[in-house]
């Protein structure tokens, strides 16, 4: 439903091709677009449920860790996020008008 | 005041040890050590204000980050967090009684 917001085939195809490409990295187990309130774009990840936690919490952090940015100078502005645990690590890319998340094995990763 | 929480001297000993090493690496602004619930140990940055509220903010982002950690798979754990800005790069790395946080500029460092 939220699909119909990027209703531009161009930027479909766009984003398509950017998940396609991220997701054929080694190590990749997730890739995720969703718009700045947190509703989900598109995902490779198969739980739907827990995908739709993740991106609801996934914004919400984004969001903090943007202010806390702010906080040291609010000429900054928040460029990346990595979140590593020890199984894996969350790479979130915030933009203007959405948010990429990678979810990654980093010990696949050569 | 929160000094006394870490009473032992080698402790003590340590920690200003690690501030030293770390807060002589080419680019890092600043350095901090506080406790899970934010208290900050030992703190390298000279604004006492700005330093007190981003030790609050940076250990609820800690706290979310572990969260979200624990939604993909409660056995994992938060190991470390790379929040990257424009101008700085704040990494945290919490252990089990402490949160260490150094900010740094990483166009310095090399």
């Amino acid at each position: 439903m939220s699909t119909s917001e990027v209703t531009d085939p161009s930027t479909i195809a766009e984003m398509e091709e950017t998940i396609a490409r991220i997701s054929s990295h080694k190590g990749v187990e997730g890739v995720m677009i969703m718009n700045r309130q947190g509703a989900m774009i598109k995902s490779t990840l198969e739980d739907k449920e827990q995908t739709t936690a993740q991106s609801a919490e996934l914004s919400n952090l984004t969001a903090k860790a943007s202010s806390v940015v702010a906080l040291l100078n609010p000429d900054d502005e928040l460029k990346f996020l990595r979140i590593r645990s020890k199984q894996r690590e969350i790479l979130v890319s915030p933009e203007k008008e959405y948010i990429l998340v990678v979810i990654q094995n980093p010990n696949a990763v050569e």
